[in-house]
């Protein structure tokens, strides 16, 4: 990838290009970037919802963003304590 | 009477908002509209200075918001462009001296006096920002060529979004030798990299820094390019949104021909 950033720089096409690519990444890395305040407020609705559902416990409750070079993904971890009847 | 009131912010700092509210603002008066352009930049002003009126400041708009003086004590009147006024910024203040309830509470009557009303924002998404766009009805975002003001332009964009604001764009300080040599971005890919609607593209222009040492008003000289882009910004913002962004009669559609060499390019 860097070889493709430099190979264009210097060569031809100018720095336009190796600009708008750049910044095209940067936006959509933005943008995949979750405040706490966010992730905390998540969890909080989460745990409401999956409470209707099962006996959870919250404190050992993870919920995180992974990230991997093409994707974000949002992972909830949660130990079941019992499903509720109903 | 029932005024607009239009923001311009940029979330970088030193990309033209302050220009771009005196020259708009004043093309907008010599359209015959009653225009009053506010410094929201508290502690750091700079549009008196812009606009050749920092030897008239007596109040400012924090006296206003505090009731030490009427809006019209503290509105400067251009004695050059009829129906152009100033509120300055306080110097001392800094930004947290005025609160976002505070300029909607101010919002109503100066919508009573003006058709226009242009703030003037600071750099920053914190609270000079939070103020300037508390009681905004249309925002115009300024942005430069560079990588890192269009980043910015995008995270203010969201922030306005946000506040159901949908902004138009400025493209400013546009070298077209620069992009014709595919070493600038152009205002194609500032637009398709933003998606949000173009209101104006200015060159870099030396007139700029000339009407700032002066102090003289940009858009009285016939002659500055830049100063015909601000004057075409204001008719496309009041009523003439269909008029074309690009001067056609100017270097004989100088844009148009550029588009068009750039295209052939690729
Ligand atoms: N089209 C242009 N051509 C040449 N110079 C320009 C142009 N637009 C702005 N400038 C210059 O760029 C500098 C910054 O402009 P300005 O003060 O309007 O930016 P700003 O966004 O208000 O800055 P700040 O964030 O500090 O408030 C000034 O020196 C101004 O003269
Ligand atoms: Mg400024």
């Amino acid at each position: 990838m860097f070889k493709d950033l430099f190979g264009n720089f210097f060569g031809r096409q100018g720095s336009r290009e190796v600009a708008k690519k750049r910044l095209k990444f940067a936006l959509v890395y933005d943008k995949l970037e979750v405040s706490d305040d966010l992730l905390n407020d998540l969890q909080r609705d989460v745990v409401e919802v999956i409470s209707k559902y099962f006996e959870v416990d919250t404190s050992a409750m993870k919920l995180d963003i992974k990230r991997s070079d093409d994707l974000s993904a949002l992972v909830l971890n949660t130990p079941i304590l019992s499903a509720k009847r109903r | 009477m029932e005024g607009k009131i239009i923001v311009v912010t940029s979330g970088k700092g030193g990309v033209g908002k302050t220009t771009a509210t005196a020259c708009i603002g004043a093309a907008m008066a010599m359209q015959g509209k009653q225009v009053v352009v506010i410094d929201m930049d508290i502690g750091l002003r700079n549009l008196d200075v812009v606009m050749g009126l920092e030897n008239r400041i007596v109040f400012n708009i924090v006296d206003v918001v505090k009731g030490r003086c009427k809006i019209k004590q503290a509105a400067i009147k251009d004695r050059r462009i009829d129906n152009l006024f100033l509120i300055p910024a306080s110097q001392s203040d800094n930004k947290d001296s005025l609160t976002p309830e505070d300029i909607i509470r101010l919002s109503k009557s100066l919508r009573g006096r003006f058709d226009y009303i242009f703030m003037d924002c600071p750099a920053g998404i914190e609270r000079g920002f939070e103020n300037a766009v508390a009681a905004a009805d249309e925002a115009l975002v300024v942005c430069t060529p560079e990588v890192s003001s269009i980043r910015d332009a995008d995270r203010i964009i969201g922030l306005l979004y946000a506040k159901s604001i949908t902004p138009k764009l400025i493209v400013n300080r546009i070298v077209p030798e620069m992009v014709a040599r595919g070493d600038m971005l152009s205002h194609e890919d500032v637009v398709e990299v933003l998606s949000i609607d173009l209101i104006g593209l200015v060159k870099m222009d030396d007139k700029v820094v000339v009407a700032t040492n002066t102090g003289l008003p940009l858009v009285l000289q016939k002659d500055s390019e830049a100063g015909n882009a601000f004057h075409r910004i204001a008719q496309r913002l009041n009523g003439q949104p269909n008029l074309p962004i690009e001067n056609s009669d100017n270097g004989k559609g100088f844009w148009r021909s550029l588009g068009r060499k750039l295209r052939r390019r690729n």
